[in-house]
């Protein structure tokens, strides 16, 4: 039992060198645009020599790349769930405040929105300048270097 | 409006913002209600005065809502069954 609880002791003492030796591994595979779980295998042959400790590594890497379309789509359909837009008036064009009717605290509504969407702040200055859908697009287009 | 309509509009958007981050439900959804109503019946206020003491009521409801967010992660309830 004694010797037991000192190989539990070994392996957390052990276990900060693996996740270092780990670390460069996944930033290598970080461009692959999967999310894998990868069972890597170590056995400390000089301290334990039955015992093999299986650690698994989280790969995260980049998201998926936006195109032009993809944007138009989200943010269309971001627009549509939004429950005072009515989705018949909706088009690329259509002006928040004139045309679906919204004032400006809903704006501000539909901007936070957008960066929940698309997962970055957009700041006030920019956001008054966003009155149509296609405004939207093409601001979220120049943030991710997308041009066509 | 004769108080800065860029202030106000983010006011509001930072109340929201923090409004969110309401672990519990029930106060999560009164704070987004609670802003949104406030702001709304505050918008055809003539008096100048009137406006500015509803912006100081915002003004520290935001620093109330940004503490009791910490307390209400400190002391974490189970997720209603609403929101499962």
């Amino acid at each position: 039992m004694a010797s037991l609880g000192r190989c539990v002791r070994l392996i957390t003492r052990v276990r900060p060198s693996l996740a270092l030796a780990a670390i460069p591994r996944t930033t290598t595979i970080g461009c692959l645009h999967t999310l894998n779980t990868r069972e890597c295998t170590v056995s400390n042959k000089s301290l334990l020599p039955t015992l093999n400790k299986t650690c698994s590594v989280r790969n995260y890497s980049a998201k998926e790349p936006l195109t032009l379309d993809m944007i138009q789509q989200r943010v269309l359909l971001v627009l549509k769930l939004y429950d005072k837009i009515s989705p018949e008036k909706l088009t690329m064009d259509s002006h928040f405040m004139q045309d679906l009717g919204l004032d400006s605290l809903d704006h501000v509504e539909v901007i936070m929105a957008m960066e929940d969407e698309f997962g970055f702040e957009i700041p006030d200055g920019d956001a008054e300048k966003l009155l149509r859908p296609a405004d939207i697009i093409r601001y979220v287009a120049d943030k991710e270097d997308i041009y066509d | 409006m004769a108080l800065g309509r860029n202030h106000i509009l983010s006011l509001y958007k930072s109340l929201l913002r923090e409004s969110h981050k309401f672990s519990s439900y029930n106060y999560r959804e009164y704070a987004l209600r609670r802003v949104r109503d406030g702001f709304r019946a505050g918008r055809h206020l003539a008096n100048e005065a009137e406006q500015e003491q509803q912006l100081q009521i915002a003004q520290e409801s935001l620093e109330i809502i940004k503490r009791q967010v910490v307390i209400g992660q400190l002391y974490k309830s189970p997720a209603l069954i609403i929101e499962k």
